[in-house]
């Protein structure tokens, strides 16, 4: 197995109890009782309504919780469900939780999940965000079923969200992956995602498993191992994508599990991506729902503005190790901008990845110092998103899909530079 | 001679279940009679069962395999006479065996003198003894059973130009129970067996014997009084005879039909067969566990009847329909397979064929509350034929050796009343009853094992019933308990070795001794009690206090 000591005795224990199962929906948890009950039920009811013959389980690993989560997994009851939808259960379905760590760690949750699903053989491993309480029970068929039926090997969610949600997906982590590895996956390290007992096999027995940003970021070098592989990749329309708070610390943290691993991808990937010219789309499943766009948060942009100016002008030093002179002289430029005049160009923004990317790579400084010099930068490139989306709405959405698309274009574009970077720099 | 009644010999009976056409032909017709069977008696007593229950063997015109009876009190010629039928009966009772006989009460054959009587005239003293109308409009709210062949429960008669009611084929007009004089008539019927000295009626049919309107005229309060009469009688002119209803049934509508411990002595319990097959599949023991849970509490000196296959169709009128879905798809995906609500096939070709499944389901048979039934022919692991019609596919003949016709019959294979098995894996030169007495290992030395330890203890058959709940559910665990007796019987249902720990705390202190091989497992403590379990694999504990 590829790591032996991930799995208490009690966990262990519990899973001899569940068995070989058909498929496996993990919960990552962490203080969820606010939310986990709605999420919990329309996954009994996805089970029981989109999968009655199956052997299935819902395992929780939770990370500490101090709100009495874990008990409200192993609490609920299947019948509530079934009395509502009237529908008879032919099998045991089992909740099981377990205690991954005292602190919460989304990447250890999901190893706990994938060693599980690893060791009951689970056909389909769904991985489900404890505070997606927009989720309704067919989300778990639109995961699964691609991976169950169609023998897909990854399934990513396609999300209806707010307006200004998801920026760090759509301005940088989904664009970099396209330019990087040449596939149009919307979200492609997502809280929501299905992936096959054959590619979780693969990746737990693979060679990266113990390396450090593999650890860091599971799921995101999951992804990249299913766009690096002969593995069958779609898409999935789930539906409306509930917005989290979340505090500007989350953001850095983000940033380490996501792009930090993103880039630390690139080393051992290099062969495979520098081939690699264009983008292709992947298979879309389902219809996109017809439900109504959330209200956007109101985002402060005037202190967006102020950290992209403060971290360009205090960061300086770190930025000349990191930064071709053209493109620090760029983002002085940009940092002497009104906030009404403002634009962070796509070309520019995509120049900064590839920069940081390969200075990432070369680890000029600290890795954590780069990923964390690079956030007052996202949110200059965030400001700008904002700005140029302000007036796009629901249904003017197709504004905004351009501009994503645009802001692709570019880091496709730019790819040679990348390239070349990464060619000087070894 | 008949043997001594002990008041509850049924509870701890094990019944064999045997067509007398299809067992064993002493005369080279072609067709099995009762002196073939009285032949066999020494295989049926050896094999260790207690009863033998034998489908109807009246005069019939055997549309309905004899379900369509044309002479309650005669003999099918075919299969000989009264005094061979009294002989068996003698030889069955000198051997220990009781002798359980079949009693179609809700119709007859259209072919019987009655309804040839009753259809003749409307003005015939008979007219009444059969359910009559001018219209096919009454009792709208009865379900049809055989729903393949059946487009109604009413069937014209163009002698007498009216409809009559028929619950099963149409041939089979139901007799009218509501008219005192065919109660009585069926009265003196049952007692002209009893006379002869049988020990039990299989009652066929029960919950359909009164029809009102505005029902959907099935298991009716009517019913109940019909049948807590005959047991008034039968108690009192012949105690320690032992009737067993057919009511394929929920078991909250089963419990009524023993009362008070005033109606039948068994039932059949139709919705836990299937079942059964489905937790096998399933590996889950939750559709055993959900039906058994639902099972009401019956009179201490009633008993369930179990059986997992019979001379009809697998049933699944009992089952929710994602339930008789997932049945279909997994035991007949060949529409072929499947009859009215039912898969008409055997055991063992229901099972693949597979030697560990048929265990562990016989081994559940013969450790749940209740009587067990085992059918003719499964204890060897006999096939079936699809390609008969109805339910002949599971009533071909007994295969007794790899010679002749299997050892049925003399005649020429052309002449039998239905063709034996002849495939390679089913067929009788591979399975039959002399090639597998030849070795301890044979399905059939197996069975006999099993058999003869179910016997050595009183407790399956009278004993509580305690479900361990481990949290592997493809365990299906439970106490039977017995006075002082404690009998632990632990089923892995699944293809896979199992883990499974039981809460034994209760028993602390006590070892288990396997009952098969007599082993000593280590002594009960404080922690639960770890079991590793081998595929399909069941163990039958004793708990011992030393």
């Amino acid at each position: 197995m590829a790591e032996e000591t991930l799995l208490s005795d009690d966990f262990l224990r519990q899973l001899i109890n569940v068995g070989e199962v058909d498929i496996l929906v993990g919960l990552p948890t962490h203080n969820n009782a606010q939310t986990i009950e709605p999420v919990l039920r329309a996954i009994q009811a996805g089970i029981l309504k989109c999968f009655p013959r199956e052997r299935a389980v819902i395992i929780n690993a939770d990370g500490g919780s101090h709100d009495g989560t874990p008990d409200l997994v192993t609490g609920a009851s299947i019948d509530d469900v079934r009395n509502v939808l009237k529908i008879h259960t032919l099998r045991t379905l089992h909740a099981i939780t377990t205690q991954y760590a005292h602190t919460p760690d989304p990447a250890l949750a999901l190893r706990t999940i994938l060693a599980a699903a690893d060791l009951l053989r689970a056909r389909a491993c769904v991985v489900i965000s404890p505070t997606s309480t927009t989720i309704d029970p067919d989300w778990l068929q639109r995961l699964a079923r691609p991976v169950y039926n169609d023998g897909f090997d990854l399934v990513s969610p396609l999300y209806r969200r707010q307006k200004f949600e998801g920026i760090l997906m759509s301005n940088l982590l989904y664009p970099m992956t396209r330019a990087v590895y040449g596939y149009r996956i919307h979200e492609p390290f997502a809280s929501e995602f299905a992936v096959s007992g054959h590619l979780v096999s693969d990746f737990l027995n693979s060679e990266i498993w113990n390396e450090e940003w593999v650890r860091v970021g599971t799921e995101v070098s999951l992804t990249v191992m299913a766009l690096t592989g002969k593995y069958r990749t779609c898409q999935s329309f789930l539906g409306t994508k509930a917005h989290v708070d979340r505090s500007s610390s989350d953001l850095v943290v983000a940033m380490r599990r996501t792009v930090g691993t993103l880039f630390a991808s690139l080393d051992r990937n290099r062969p495979l991506w520098s081939t690699i010219n264009d983008s292709k789309s992947v298979p879309l499943v389902g219809t996109p729902s017809e439900t109504e766009e959330p209200e956007p948060e109101r985002i402060d942009r005037k202190r967006l503005w102020e950290m992209f100016a403060t971290g360009v002008r205090e960061l300086e030093p770190v930025f000349r190790t990191i930064l071709s002179s053209t493109t620090l002289a760029e983002l002085q430029r940009i940092a002497a901008l009104e906030l009404t005049e403002f634009q962070y160009p796509a070309g520019s923004w995509a120049t900064t990845v590839y920069e940081f990317a390969a200075s990432y790579h070369n680890a000029v400084i600290s890795r954590d110092h780069i990923l964390q010099a690079l956030v007052p930068l996202y949110r200059g490139r965030m400001l700008t998103f904002l700005l140029e989306n302000r007036s796009s709405s629901g249904k003017d959405g197709d504004k905004m899909e351009e501009n994503v698309e645009a802001l692709c274009g570019e880091f496709e574009r730019l790819k040679p530079h990348l390239l070349k970077l990464w060619a000087d720099r070894r | 001679m008949p043997l001594k009644r002990e008041a509850s010999w049924y509870k701890d009976a094990i019944i064999y279940q045997a067509h007398v056409r299809a067992f064993n032909d002493s005369n080279g017709d072609g067709i099995g009679d009762f002196q073939g069977l009285a032949q066999r008696l020494d295989y049926v007593q050896d094999l260790g069962v207690s009863a033998i229950w034998l489908m109807p063997f009246f005069p019939s015109p055997l549309r309905d395999d004899g379900y369509d009876i044309s002479d309650y009190k005669s003999v099918n010629p075919t299969y000989g006479n009264l005094d061979d039928f009294k002989k068996f009966l003698a030889i069955a009772h000198d051997r220990g065996i009781r002798v359980i006989i079949e009693m179609v009460l809700n119709h007859t054959s259209d072919q019987h003198p009655w309804f040839q009587e009753s259809r003749s005239s409307r003005d015939n003293p008979k007219r009444d003894w059969y359910v009559w109308s001018d219209v096919d409009t009454k009792y709208r709210g009865t379900r049809i059973i055989f729903l393949d062949t059946e487009m109604s429960n009413w069937a014209w008669d163009p002698i007498s130009k009216s409809y009559y009611w028929h619950r099963f084929f149409s041939h089979q007009p139901d007799l009218n129970y509501d008219n005192p004089q065919v109660r009585e008539e069926m009265w003196n019927v049952m007692k002209f067996w009893l006379d002869l000295g049988i020990d039990g009626f299989r009652l066929d049919a029960v919950p359909y014997l009164i029809e009102r309107e505005g029902t959907n005229c099935e298991n009716l309060p009517e019913t109940h009084t019909i049948i807590r009469d005959l047991r008034k009688r039968i108690d009192e002119e012949f105690p320690g005879t032992m009737l067993l209803a057919e009511a394929n049934q929920w078991p909250a509508d089963l419990r009524q039909y023993f009362g008070n411990g005033d109606e039948f002595h068994m039932a059949f319990h139709f919705p836990l067969m299937p079942r059964m097959f489905m937790g096998l599949r399933l590996e889950d023991r939750k559709p055993i566990t959900e039906i058994l849970q639902q099972t009401p509490e019956i009179p201490p000196s009633c008993q369930w009847c179990l059986f997992l296959r019979n001379h009809d169709e697998l049933t699944l009128e009992m089952v929710t329909d994602i339930e008789r879905d997932y049945m279909y798809d997994i035991y007949a995906r060949d529409k072929s397979m499947r009859l009215n609500l039912g898969i008409r096939r055997r055991l063992a070709p229901l099972l693949d064929n597979d030697r560990r499944r048929i265990e562990v389901m016989n081994g559940m048979l013969m450790s749940l509350p209740g009587t067990p039934i085992i059918y003719y022919g499964d204890e060897i692991g006999m096939g079936d034929n699809i390609n008969l019609g109805d339910r002949n596919g599971v009533r071909t003949p007994m295969q007794w050796s790899g010679g002749w016709n299997g050892g049925f019959s003399a005649a020429d294979p052309e002449s039998l009343y239905s063709p034996p098995i002849l495939n390679p894996v089913y067929g009788y030169p591979a399975v039959n009853v002399l090639s597998q007495k030849r070795t301890e290992h044979s399905l059939l030395s197996w069975m006999k094992h099993l058999i003869q330890t179910r016997r050595s203890t009183h407790v399956f058959g009278s004993g509580s019933i305690e479900f361990l709940h481990p949290a592997n559910h493809r365990v299906l665990a439970y106490v039977r308990q017995l006075e002082k007796e404690t009998v632990l019987v632990v089923n892995n249902l699944s293809s896979a070795a199992q883990a499974v720990e039981l809460d034994l705390r209760r028993y602390k202190g006590n070892i288990l001794i396997e009952m098969f091989g007599r082993n000593i497992f280590p002594r009960i403590g404080d922690l639960p009690y770890l079991l590793t379990m081998g595929p399909y694999q069941f163990y039958w504990f004793r708990l011992r206090r030393i």
